[in-house]
């Protein structure tokens, strides 16, 4: 078994994820972590110092431990360099919170910059985009917005994504040198910026809430319901679920193949490291409680790097790779006995089946001789406790739309029946992203036939359906299992309509060109919706099809189809579009597309949103600016107020105290309306952001890329009318 | 815990039943004993271990399971004959493998546990125990309660034969030829009997005995009845013990107490002779006084009170069901020998410790010999894979619609090994499902609420699905089981009143895939268990019950209302039970006769529950009853006391969890935290316990206060009563809960 170099206690509560290492004057590692009390905390067992200057606090009882009072909750903290690569100066301390970012140089105990950024600050990576020469920034995720801040503090890169920031790494990701960005937010994404651009997007089933590289293009990946997964390009390698969850994931070569591993650790205490090409455990450790951060460093000033595990309530451990001397040791025996005992697990499993065949052909010709069709009950065993069906029975299954009844909304209904007498007794069907659970159960009280089991998707994505079927008779003690998988296409929830609806035309539109036959456009379509009857490529080149959507009814989207290849699509849904459009190019190969839309409605929207961002950010100077006179008077109250007790004058000291209780009063009355106005200033810059990154998504490639930073250069200029035309026009 | 060993695996045979392997006596000093060991595929088999290969001394034919094996001989010699039992058949082979005794017994029922002594041979079914002395019919015993183990007390000690029954009825009793002598009380059904330090000490009396709860205890069973010595009640060892043994795996001259449980664990207990307060006694004195008083009990001799610590604790995964130990794997060595439900057998050895640390020779050795097992391994399972691979071609072939439609397929039924037991200390019930080869997924269907609570070891991902109440279903749970999982642990936890079917849908990852239906009862009264003593002094409500209706009857709907009560009819003309609840320590007593039944409970609510689920059951009948109903006003405001306590420590908890952040955070600005309150500071210092101890029972409180409503409720519905709409005023004075302010609530309204 693996041994820590060294373990350490620090005492101190470690908030998960927000744990880094820097070489802050350059040549001493130190720990930093995000603690209660909205503080940092900094480890430094190397070099003692003393500072009571600037923002650091120096801890009394422990040398080693200095504190920097931060005064807001603490969101995110990373460290890295942020001037040239090459200098020697030490590691820069960025944290951020929910409207500032920070960047500190701990060694000179002074700012480097201090900056607002409205959009929160969810996560930070600290390196270069790009080449290797590039400046180095800090990378900063907030509410659907990616910002990269130099040592100034200037932010020369700015993009937005679909939803908020969740996690952000820098990886070289398809091996060309030059560094991307992953980025993974709450909408289940996995997206890969090169620069502004988004190489690709991968879509997970749950909120991605840490990325890392391994190595050769892989990393690796954790979700919020405690799977952790490795990739390489857009290829999962293998993923694992628990029911803890990962609160951290980092790569170290621990048993020292020159290899690295998945390094996880979970909320329940476990660490553990997996083969990042197999998924299969290499090692496994204990902590007392749940995990905060994994880093690595040489902590011991031995020229060794170290793999050091901090636990949430200030356990730290550090490991070094293992040698090969004692991977011969006890691990090599165990692992053998380990093996033994799999092998003879499977020679079992492989007996227990053969048993089953034996058996059932045992049963079988019985069954043959018995021509009364009464089923042989083999040595008192009845047909109920061998779970007895006829051979052939087989289980169909269909998908279809169903426009739903009174009481229940449309749906997509997924139908199994069996092919003769037997019943199915239950049905599970695993699928991700569809459910509450990852599983959903159908057991009907009185089993029959056949069983409709309504889907609800809420994304449009497409959704691999892991059917389960008990089938067997009434009444019977064991089931047949029958085991199958579907998959719901990408546009399940849109009813395809062959009459002309007597609704009017919805007023937004966005029409593009592609070099392509109708056709392939057809196909296109038959394998993203549920069409009923496959829809035939038409003689003219032309394609006029519409659609309802089963969410809301009044929803029309209408499809239509030059013979030049000129395509429009009429939809009042922006998201919707640009899913289509993503869909299409991805389909038909198409590296780059221009659009012209209009959404009267969405840009409508976008105006007020500009409008009302504008006067929030008006109220809230205000507000701060009352708080300050404020703070003022407190001070003056209370000198007066003491003045009156030193002068046993209580009469004075109350009427003092009074008017403070109510200024105290009006100050936290304010601060709510501050804390709101901040959520909803929060809130209309994310639509903001969200309306631009639909507008992106209209388009694909470079044209996209293009939209991004023309409207990040129209909302700089403060020119709502600049980007509308770039939304609607894809350019200026 | 002080001992560490390792684990090495001998032989892997059929599924076995508990005690099914023993070691044979060694000839003497640190020798290497053969072991015996039998299994459900009737084979018996003795082997012994020569450098890490197994050397059989001989194996018997495929036959009926067998249930038990024991050693015995001649008084005074050593016991080296072995007998097994199948069937209703009692057989014994010397230690060469030769048949020296078939002996049909004539039981109906097949043999559960037998017990050997010199010529008397003791054997049980589930009911009817029999005495045979050489083989003739001495004395025979009927049995209420299900026997769950059998023991003679040795011949060498004790000169009249003293067979001890273990019932299910939380009960052993000693039998004097055919009738009972007297029955000891246990604080669980006892589910194994062991003779304390092997001799059954001094006199040969002391008897050592494991519950289904996972309590051990030990009790001296002399002339004038008998007497507890100690109980161990460890706090998170629940499983039911299947095995035992006294055997000096430490070395230090005294022999421990090995234990094997059904949840897998391994246990050492090791014995400190000399109360010394340095030498960590885990186990109080109080403590167990507290828990024997709790259900009625009497420490008869207080100073026998051992303390004792554990020194080792391993879970293999799979239930123990033998346990022994010995000297097998390597002459000089003492390990454990254990058989676990899914027939392997295994070695925990002090061996390869030492091993690893020094003599690197010998290790090679020993990797270089696993290897050429693995091989032969590898090379076994690619045949057996190309066999399957025909196999299953055929079998898919055969669903095809060119088969006639008369061909079937079946598959045989997988043996589960299920438990479905009431936790006594935290009123829930624990499932176990533990199947041969590795499970896929398991579904939970109840049409009954009820709630899941998480299980640390379990590693299955849970998820629950949405129900629709039309459909029959007030819970829908799958576990989605890792690779490798042959063993799944799930807690329920029951609301007293509603009840139902709990169906269990086991799919194993095994082809052609099958999955099996178990289903679990229920009961209306399901946090109930038996005891023996009813409080003749507190106040009770009654329940009488005149009708036309037989024993049998009132029998079948007490056994569809409580559980632990017997199958069949008990043989008198009045029958009566006692029992607790796990969860309020309220009390139940029933009696009754053909025509007349009454039920005495200090809990209103159980009343109620009794009440109607007996008019429910009458009605559908078409039996008329004549119900009388003597409502004791006096027991509420009892029961309210009894909760007190409770109610008190949970709210005092729930305050205590709450403080903790806001205290931590407090510690971290402040360098010195003297300055507060010896609360706070308690609070700050056990912070982590008592998190804990409040994530062990969610929704405590929740529950507590569910039960006074159903008291309020229940108490006004015997007034006729509907009292619904105070409920909320109810809660308010819970909210502000004060003992006096509650009761007068309950009085006034």
């Amino acid at each position: 078994m693996f041994v820590p170099v060294f373990t350490l206690n620090l005492n101190q509560k470690i908030l998960p994820g927000r744990v880094a290492i820097g070489e802050f004057d350059g040549r001493h590692p130190c720990l930093a972590a995000a603690t209660t009390a909205e503080k940092v905390f900094i480890h430094n067992p190397h070099r003692v110092k003393h500072a009571n200057i600037g923002r650091m606090e120096a801890n009394k009882n422990n040398q080693e431990m200095s504190f920097l009072n931060i005064q807001q909750r603490v969101t995110a903290l990373a460290t890295g360099k942020l001037k040239a690569v090459d200098s020697d100066e030490g590691d820069a301390l960025v944290v951020g919170t929910p409207t500032n970012l920070l960047a500190y140089d701990v060694d000179k105990n002074a700012d480097l910059f201090y900056k607002d950024v409205p959009d929160g600050v969810n996560v930070i990576a600290v390196g270069n985009i790009g080449d290797e020469d590039s400046k180095p920034l800090a990378i900063v995720g907030g509410n659907c917005s990616l910002q990269g801040f130099d040592h100034e503090g200037n932010d020369p890169f700015w993009t937005v994504t679909g939803d908020n920031v969740s996690a952000l790494t820098l990886m070289d990701f398809n091996n060309n040198g030059r560094k991307e960005l992953i980025v993974g937010s709450e909408d289940f994404e996995v997206r890969i910026f090169s620069q502004d651009e988004i190489l690709t997007e991968i879509t997970e089933t749950e909120a991605v809430t840490a990325l890392v590289p391994v190595q050769d293009g892989r990393f690796g990946y954790a979700l919020a319901n405690g799977t952790v997964g490795v990739y390489e390009k857009t290829t999962r390698w293998w993923r694992i679920k628990s029911k803890n969850s990962a609160s951290a994931i980092f790569s170290y070569d621990l048993d020292g193949d020159g290899v690295k591993e998945l390094i996880t650790g979970w909320s329940n205490g476990k660490l553990d490291a997996r083969n990042d090409r197999s998924g299969e455990v290499v090692f496994k450790d204990n902590f007392n409680h749940s995990i905060a951060g994994l880093v690595e460093g040489d902590y011991r000033l031995d020229g060794k790097m170290e793999l050091i595990a901090c636990g949430s309530e200030g356990e730290i451990r550090g490991y070094l790779p293992s040698n090969a001397e004692v991977r011969r040791g006890a691990m090599d025996m165990n692992m053998e006995q380990e093996s033994l005992r799999e092998l003879a697990q499977r020679k079992n499993t492989l007996l227990l089946e053969l048993n089953n065949y034996a058996q059932n052909k045992r049963i079988s010709v019985g069954g043959a001789s018995n021509l009364g069709g009464v089923l042989p009950s083999a040595r008192g065993m009845s047909t109920n406790d061998l779970g007895i069906i006829p051979a052939q029975t087989q289980l169909s299954t269909s998908l279809a739309i169903n426009l739903g009844t009174d009481t229940r909304p449309p749906h997509v209904e997924v139908s199994l029946s069996t092919s003769n007498e037997t019943v199915i007794r239950g049905i599970l069907i695993f699928a991700e992203g569809i459910f509450e659970g990852e599983c959903h159960v159908l057991h009907p009280k009185d089993p029959t036939t056949s069983i409709h089991v309504p889907i609800f998707p809420a994304k449009d994505i497409p959704i691999d359906l892991h059917i389960k079927a008990f089938v067997g008779h009434k009444g019977s003690q064991q089931f047949h299992v029958f085991e199958l998988t579907r998959q719901l296409p990408r546009f399940s929830m849109y009813c395809r309509l062959l009459e002309p609806s007597s609704e009017p035309l919805p007023p937004s539109w966005v029409e593009f060109k592609i070099n392509e036959r109708s056709a392939r456009v057809a196909l296109w379509l038959n394998q993203n919706f549920l069409m009923g009857d496959d829809l035939e490529a038409p003689a003219d080149g032309k394609l006029d099809i519409s659609f309802s959507s089963l969410r809301k009814k009044d929803q029309e989207l209408h499809f239509h189809m030059e013979a030049d290849g000129t395509v429009r699509i009429l939809c009042d849904n922006m998201d919707l579009c640009g899913d289509l459009i993503q869909s299409l190019a991805e389909y038909l190969a198409v590296d780059d597309l221009r659009s012209n839309c209009d959404f009267p409605i969405e840009l409508k929207k976008l105006e007020s949103l500009i409008e009302s961002a504008e006067e929030l950010q008006s109220v809230r100077q205000r507000l701060s600016a009352e708080m300050a006179d404020n703070s003022g008077m407190i001070r003056t109250l209370i000198v007066r107020a003491e003045d009156s007790r030193l002068m046993l004058d209580m009469k004075t000291m109350k009427n003092w105290y009074t008017q403070l209780n109510d200024i105290n009063r009006d100050m936290i009355a304010g601060y709510k309306i501050r804390c709101n106005n901040h959520q909803e200033l929060m809130e209309s810059l994310k639509k903001v952001n969200q309306i631009i990154q639909k507008a992106g998504k209209l388009r694909v490639g470079k044209s996209k890329a293009n939209l991004v930073s023309e409207s990040r250069n129209a909302i700089k200029e403060n020119n709502v009318e600049l980007l509308i035309k770039v939304i609607k026009t894809g350019d200026t | 815990m002080d001992l560490n060993l390792a684990r090495v695996d001998y032989m892997q045979v059929g599924l076995t039943s508990p005690r099914t392997m023993r070691l044979m006596p060694s000839p003497g000093g640190k020798s290497q004993q053969r072991v015996a060991v039998a299994d459900h595929a009737g084979i018996l088999q003795v082997f012994s271990m020569k450098r890490q290969d197994v050397t059989l001394a001989f194996k018997t034919l495929p036959g009926p399971e067998i249930r038990r094996l024991e050693l015995g001989g001649a008084l005074g010699t050593v016991k080296d004959k072995i007998f097994i039992s199948a069937g209703n058949e009692i057989r014994g082979f010397t230690k060469k493998g030769k048949q020296f005794l078939s002996f049909e017994t004539n039981l109906t029922e097949t043999i559960q546990t037998a017990s050997i002594t010199g010529n008397d041979l003791l054997v049980a079914g589930q009911h009817v125990y029999n005495h045979y002395q050489d083989c003739q019919d001495m004395n025979y015993f009927l049995s209420e309660d299900k026997i769950n183990d059998i023991l003679a007390l040795p011949g060498e000690k004790v000169s009249t034969l003293s067979p001890l029954l273990a019932c299910q009825d939380r009960s052993i009793k000693m039998l004097r030829d055919s009738n009972v002598l007297y029955s000891a009380e246990l604080p669980g059904p006892p589910t194994c009997l062991q003779l304390y330090y092997n001799d059954g000490g001094e006199n040969g009396d002391e008897v050592l005995y494991g519950t289904s709860d996972g309590k051990l205890g030990l009790m001296k069973f002399d002339r004038k009845g008998p007497q507890t010595h100690w109980l161990i009640e460890r706090e998170g060892a629940y499983g039911a013990i299947l095995s035992m043994d006294n055997y000096d795996i430490t070395g230090d001259g005294v022999r421990d107490l090995i234990v094997g449980r059904h949840d897998g664990n391994i246990e050492v207990y090791t014995y400190d002779d000399d109360i010394n307060e340095d030498s960590e006694p885990t186990l109080k004195y109080t403590h167990v006084r507290t828990i024997l008083e709790r259900i009625g009990m009497r420490v008869h001799n207080e100073n026998m009170i051992h303390n004792y610590r554990i020194s080792l604790l391993q879970n293999c995964g799979e239930s123990v069901n033998s346990i022994e130990g010995g000297v097998v794997g390597n002459a000089g060595y003492e390990e454990i020998v254990v058989t676990t439900y899914s027939g392997w057998c295994f070695g925990m050895t002090s061996e390869s410790v030492e091993a690893h640390t020094g003599l690197q020779v010998e290790m090679a050795s020993i990797t270089d010999s696993t290897r050429e097992r693995l091989g032969k391994l590898r090379s076994e399972i690619e045949t057996l894979q190309l066999q399957v691979n025909y196999e299953r071609d055929r079998y898919q072939s055969n669903a095809t619609l060119d088969n006639p439609p008369s061909s079937i397929s079946a598959i045989p039924k997988l043996d589960i090994n299920d438990r479905f037991t009431l936790s006594q200390a935290d009123a829930s019930y624990n499932l176990s499902l533990e199947v041969q080869t590795s499970i896929d997924n398991v579904l939970l269907q109840s049409d009954v609420p009820v709630d899941l609570l998480d299980v640390e070891k379990n590693s299955a991902v849970v998820s629950y699905s949405a129900c629709d109440p039309q459909s029959g279903n007030a819970l829908l749970a799958t576990y989605r089981c890792q690779a490798n999982t042959t063993r799944l642990e799930i807690k329920i936890r029951t609301i007293e009143g509603q009840y139902g079917v709990l169906q269990v849908y086991i799919t194993p990852r095994l082809q052609p895939k099958c999955c099996q239906v178990q289903q679990y009862q229920i009961k209306p009264l399901s946090l109930h268990m038996r005891t023996h003593k009813f409080d003749k002094n507190r106040p009770a409500n009654v329940l009488h019950l005149k009708g036309q209706f037989t024993l049998a009857e009132m029998h079948n709907w007490v056994g569809f209302c409580l559980p632990e009560v017997p199958e069949k009819p008990p043989s008198g003309d009045v029958a009566t039970f006692t029992f607790i609840s796990t969860f309020l320590d309220t009390l139940l007593q029933i009696s009754y006769s053909k025509g007349e039944a009454t039920f005495k409970s200090d809990n209103i609510s159980t009343i109620s529950i009794l009440k109607d689920f007996l008019t429910r059951e009458a009605t559908k009948k078409r039996i008329n009853l004549m119900i009388d109903c003597d409502v004791n006003d006096e027991s509420v405001t009892h029961t309210l006391r009894l909760l007190h306590p409770k109610l008190e420590s949970q709210l005092l908890l729930a305050k205590q969890v709450a403080m903790i952040q806001p205290l931590k955070d407090l510690a971290a600005h402040e360098e010195n935290l003297d300055f507060l309150s010896p609360e706070f500071q308690y609070i700050l210092d056990n912070a982590e316990e008592l998190e804990n101890q409040f994530k062990r029972q969610p929704a405590q409180l929740e529950r507590l206060y569910g039960m006074i409503t159903d008291l309020f409720i229940d108490q006004h519905k015997f007034k006729g009563q509907n009292v619904k709409s105070k409920v909320g005023q109810l809660l308010d004075i819970l909210d502000k809960y004060n003992l006096e302010a509650l009761i007068e609530f309950f009085k006034t309204h």
